[in-house]
């Protein structure tokens, strides 16, 4: 018993990261039985989800800055750390990644080709944004930045669709050379601190302490916020995500659009924000505006496509302005929506991701003009995508007013012009999705063909989906009450 | 009782709308039926037995917290009190019977169960908007009446132009919407709460200039829901919903929602004498705008629609001119007569065999039951106000405080609203004249009218007649019950002497009765319509549809394409293009690389992980711990 006593607490986080890399390798060694691999990718990410769903419940709670932390020395001669921090909003996100990644096993279900591989990437992809949401050390962050590039690339390179080859060396190009500036930054501010301290170290939470000239504070922060801007995306270092988004996987685009797209935002909040507070003050005034423009290009863009995914993709660039803007707010109401926001965009978009893929086995095509009249044919799909096209033009009552709201109200309190520009988006969100919806699911049937409704491995992906929409429409309490502490420190250590 | 309870009055109707999506088209047609009538007239039956709970100060019920952020702290609450009351009486009572109505109505469509759903659905975000104790869950009412107008406008989503204008209507009244939006964050900001009441009691210590702008924002969030000008356009064309949505939805309850939104601020909109006189200018510019749109309309629905617009426009009048109890009184009237109107007019469309078009009709008094001639006359004289009727003096009290203003720019308004009046007499008795009077001039078959689409136009044609009976003003012997009911929310006290009410009622009297002659004259026997500039001008409703597709539909598509086209796709991607081009050596180097043997990449790539993974556990072990 003492021994027990005396073991450090069990590193749950550790787990979470590890527990999807070891289900892909597995994947690999048993590449060839497709079965097989189908039924153990979903049991490990169940597994995931089960402890994040147990952290959630357990841990969510907790006074200080962290719920839980791990630290270990990891290659010492170098000060590099392993160092697993979370606090509310990792907790949120890694709730988000195991619950999205339990769908986007479902969905991928149905691949045919290499499905060994399929499985252990998106798996790989999961392990790696855990990484990337629990890392506290900066080597340790970027390992895990680039480890979830790779299976990305993959996925949309061999599973994508025609101009497949095109849009995964453009996603791959932007974020390679975005996360290499940040590389960069890293050593730089490694050095720096370690010339100052004579300890040289990898880790947030010291790096801190740095003292900086205001000139170095802006070129760091440059660095940083290049691999940042580019993946949340902010225009106009967006139309990779555009190409990416289409030409992906069902299953890609799911994880592209409700977690990779966050990681950027992740980025800032946990690493560019607290480490160059200065810089950020300067900076937040550019940033607001950079997201109103993206709100508003990206949602005219939407308006003009055909392509059904396509047109998400720019909504998801919309809606991400909405939550860039609400950082650039610095406020503590407006950065509680932007988060809670990630989460329901990440679910709502998700789901219309799912939709989208659904309605192309069906009826092969994602053009508009073939479309229409899905609701004689196909009601309960229909009626699922009503919901979430509902959902992501903010209706109230259903996840993403609850994120909006918030937003704005706590961006006005500071920038009154900011809140009202971004609410004039709100029509635009409706002009573009209610012609989503029309060319979609009303009019006359395009043609005269009969499809088949929902399968119960659909309904299995898409009704807790819909469960948690409503739920987080009307009571996001249970996910915004551990962001309270987090977002007030966050907030005091970083605005001057 | 608990007061917790009164969440039934709004809980009982959603209730009965999500059975019946869920479970609608898998039970049998009676049961959907049943419940959503059960689910109203519940609602109508609770909100009777909690009357009493209205009175006094009215009654708060909190459910649980909606948003907890920083100083933000909503939850779903509600307020029952004076000004509550009768419009949740009014809303549910009037739902019931066009609920009824609509069973009969919808008995041959096979999509029944969507249809009450979002029926049931609309009762409970219109009870949500009467009841909501905070700005936030008004907005949540607010938007979700919206939403169920667009599913039932578009319920026949087959014709692609049922779905546009329920698109239409969607996102018209969004621009309204966003003008509220921004008053909701503007107050949260001031007041530092979202409770109307709270925000009315700190209103005084507004800044006046704010008031004004505030008022004016929430001013344009009712033009919107209210079919209002500059945002009046999606009304007309909401039309192509099935009646009884138009009944329920386009005509007693949503689209008074704007003027029922004044009556909640009034305390703090009546601060301000400017935005006072905009909104009785408001409603009166919309008041004659629609009424003259209403002479030349050929549809028999849409002519119903403009004279909604132009109803409504009267009680955006009453509130300008500080009436709440008469804005209110008229809100009330209005609802009975005009859902009679539309319910009858929805019979008649059945007789003339799904024929729209009133110069294809005539000669239906004859051809159908004799009581729908009544029944929809009885409306009509409503509408046009002869003396006597509900509407009649619900009217005059409006244009008697107008009158009585003492702002001398209300003279034109009142005269305004004397001229609409008489148009308002003329165009409804036109519409009597040519569906009932003469032969029939169309070929339609006419369909059998079901019972239930007949006797609850009954009760409702009483109530339109009597309605007078519920603020009848004192110089006739009446009590003005409503005014006293209202108590400190019923406004200003308007007051004149006998004889200048006299004179004016007179002046009503003879300008209902002089309308109703000009269209005996005109269209006692039939005549075909005029076709000429100034009619063709009316029939499009003054041009505005195109006037706002130039204006902003295709400056937004515009726009739309050149994001799209000229900036992704020529200039970025172009300039990216370039750049690859430069890289090209690389890149294809990149590509090969994924065209190899995946799986040996793969397994390359797991166990160059698991030998990384070994150091770092051997590293774990070694130098270990915290």
């Amino acid at each position: 018993m003492t021994m027990l006593a005396s073991l450090p607490q069990f590193p749950w986080l550790s787990l979470l990261v590890l527990l999807p890399l070891g289900g892909a390798l597995l994947c690999l060694l048993h590449s060839g039985r497709a079965a097989e691999c189908r039924a153990l990718a979903l049991a490990t990410s169940l597994a995931v989800f089960g402890v994040a769903l147990y952290l959630f419940v357990c841990h969510g709670q907790g006074e200080g800055r962290w719920l839980l932390y791990e630290d270990s020395a990891w290659i010492s001669r170098y000060g590099i750390r392993y160092v697993l921090a979370m606090d509310g909003i990792a907790l949120l996100m890694v709730l988000l990644t195991a619950f999205m990644q339990l769908a986007a096993i479902l969905l991928a279900w149905k691949v045919e080709r290499q499905v060994a591989s399929f499985f252990a990437l998106l798996l790989l992809l999961e392990s790696g944004l855990m990484g990337i949401f629990l890392a506290y050390d900066l080597v340790f962050f970027y390992l895990f930045w680039e480890v979830a590039l790779i299976p990305m690339f993959f996925l949309i390179s061999i599973w994508g669709g025609v101009n497949r080859r095109r849009a995964a060396l453009k996603f791959f190009l932007y974020t390679l050379v975005g996360s290499f500036f940040m590389l960069v930054a890293m050593i730089a501010l490694y050095q720096i601190h370690g010339g100052q301290t004579g300890v040289y170290t990898f880790v947030i939470g010291e790096l801190l302490q740095t003292r900086l000239t205001a000139t170095q504070e802006g070129w760091l922060f440059a660095g940083f916020l290049a691999a940042f801007i580019v993946k949340s995306p902010l225009v106009p270092f967006h139309t990779w995500l555009t190409d990416a988004l289409t030409e992906a996987p069902a299953a890609g685009s799911l994880d592209l659009t409700g977690l990779l797209l966050k990681t950027g935002i992740y980025g800032l909040i946990r690493v560019a924000f607290p480490l160059f507070p200065n810089a950020t003050a300067n900076f937040l005034p550019i940033l607001g505006v950079l997201a109103l423009v993206g709100l508003f290009h990206a949602a005219w863009s939407a308006y003009h496509q055909d392509d059904i995914k396509r047109l998400l993709a720019y909504s998801s660039i919309s809606h991400l302005g909405l939550v860039v803007l609400g950082l650039a707010a610095w406020q503590l109401t407006a950065w509680e929506g932007s988060i809670l926001l990630m989460v329901t965009h990440g679910i709502t978009t998700g789901a219309l991701f799912i939709l989208v893929a659904l309605i192309r086995e069906r009826t092969a095509t994602r053009s508009m003009q073939e479309l229409g009249g899905l609701w004689g044919q196909v009601p309960c799909l229909a009626f699922f995508f009503l919901l979430f096209s509902l959902a992501s033009l903010g209706l109230p009552g259903l996840a993403n007013f609850a994120g909006e709201i918030l937003v704005l109200l706590g961006t006005f309190q500071d920038h009154p012009v900011w809140a009202v520009v971004a609410l004039l988006g709100v029509v635009f969100a409706a002009a573009y999705m209610l012609r989503l919806i029309q060319g979609v699911i009303w009019g006359p049937a395009a043609k005269e063909r009969s499809l088949p409704d929902l399968t119960p491995r659909e309904w299995l992906m898409l009704l807790p989906m819909a469960l948690l929409v409503v739920w987080l429409g009307l009571y996001p309490e249970p996910f915004l009450a551990p962001l309270h502490g987090t977002v007030a420190t966050l907030l005091a250590g970083g605005l001057p | 009782m608990n007061h917790s309870l009164l969440f039934l009055i709004p809980l009982l109707p959603l209730f009965c709308a999500v059975i019946n999506l869920l479970f609608g088209m898998r039970l049998p047609r009676l049961f959907a039926e049943v419940m959503a009538v059960t689910g109203v007239a519940g609602a109508f039956v609770l909100t009777l037995i909690f009357w009493g709970h209205a009175e006094g100060e009215g009654t708060r019920a909190v459910l649980f917290t909606w948003l907890n952020s920083g100083t933000l702290d909503v939850s779903f609450a509600l307020n029952f009190d004076r000004l509550a009351a009768p419009m949740t009486l009014m809303v549910t009572g009037v739902a019931t019977l066009i609920h009824l109505y609509a069973v009969g109505y919808m008995h041959e469509d096979d999509d029944y169960g969507r249809f009450f759903a979002l029926l049931n659905l609309f009762v409970f975000a219109m009870l949500v908007i009467v009841l909501a104790d905070n700005l936030l869950v008004l907005f949540l009412g607010w938007e979700g009446v919206g939403l169920c107008s667009y599913g039932l406008i578009g319920f026949w989503y087959r014709k692609l132009e049922n779905a546009k204008a329920g698109t239409k209507a969607f996102l018209v009244t969004r621009v309204g919407d966003v003008f509220l939006g921004i008053a909701l964050l503007w107050l949260f900001a001031l007041t530092g709460t979202l409770s109307i009441d709270a925000i009315n009691d700190q209103a005084a210590a507004i800044p006046s200039g704010v008031v004004i702008a505030l008022s004016l924002l929430l001013l344009l969030g009712a033009c919107g829901k209210s079919a209002q000008v500059p945002l009046m356009t999606w009304l007309a064309d909401a039309m192509a919903g099935p009646t009884p949505v138009s009944a329920l939805i386009h005509a007693a309850t949503m689209v008074t929602a704007g003027v029922y939104l004044l009556c909640r601020f009034f305390p703090l909109v009546s601060l301000s004498a400017v935005a006072m006189t905009a909104i009785t200018a408001i409603g009166a510019l919309t008041a004659i705008y629609a009424a003259t749109c209403a002479m030349a309309q050929r549809e028999i629905k849409r002519v119903l629609a403009y004279s909604t617009m132009s109803q409504v426009g009267y009680m955006f009048m009453a509130v300008g001119a500080g009436t709440v109890a008469g804005a209110m009184f008229h809100l009330l009237t209005h609802a009975f007569f005009k859902a009679v109107l539309f319910m009858a007019a929805g019979c008649v469309i059945h007789l003339a065999g799904d024929e729209n078009d009133i110069f294809k009709m005539g000669g239906l008094a004859r051809r159908g039951p004799v009581e729908l001639f009544w029944v929809f006359l009885a409306g009509a004289v409503c509408l046009a106000g002869l003396p006597l009727t509900g509407g009649f003096f619900s009217k005059d009290g409006i244009l008697l405080a107008l009158f009585t203003h003492p702002d001398p720019v209300y003279r034109v308004f009142w005269l305004v609203g004397v001229l609409t009046a008489l148009l308002t007499a003329f165009y409804t008795f036109r519409l009597v004249y040519l569906v009932f009077a003469g032969d029939y001039r169309g070929a339609g078959h006419p369909h059998a009218i079901p019972l239930l689409m007949r006797w609850p136009l009954w009760p409702l044609a009483l109530l339109g007649l009597a309605g007078g009976l519920l603020n009848l003003p004192a110089f006739v012997g009446g009590g003005e019950r409503l005014h006293h009911w209202y108590g400190a929310l019923a406004g200003r006290e308007v007051s004149a002497s006998h004889d200048v009410e006299w004179m004016l009622i007179a002046l009503a009297a003879a300008i209902a009765a002089a309308g109703w002659l000009a269209a005996h004259w005109r269209y006692r026997s039939y005549r075909p319509p005029l076709e000429n500039r100034a009619s063709r001008f009316l029939l499009s409703g003054w041009q505005a549809d195109a006037l706002v597709d130039r204006l902003f539909v295709r400056p937004f598509a515009a726009m739309a394409r050149f994001c799209s086209s000229g900036c992704d796709r020529t200039l970025l991607d172009g300039t990216l293009d370039g750049l690859a081009r430069l890289v090209s050596s690389w890149a294809s180097m990149l590509v090969q690389l994924t065209t190899g043997r995946l799986t040996t990449y793969l397994s390359a790539f797991a166990w160059g992980f698991l030998i990384v993974l070994g150091w770092f556990l051997i590293k774990l072990v070694n130098g270990g711990g915290h």
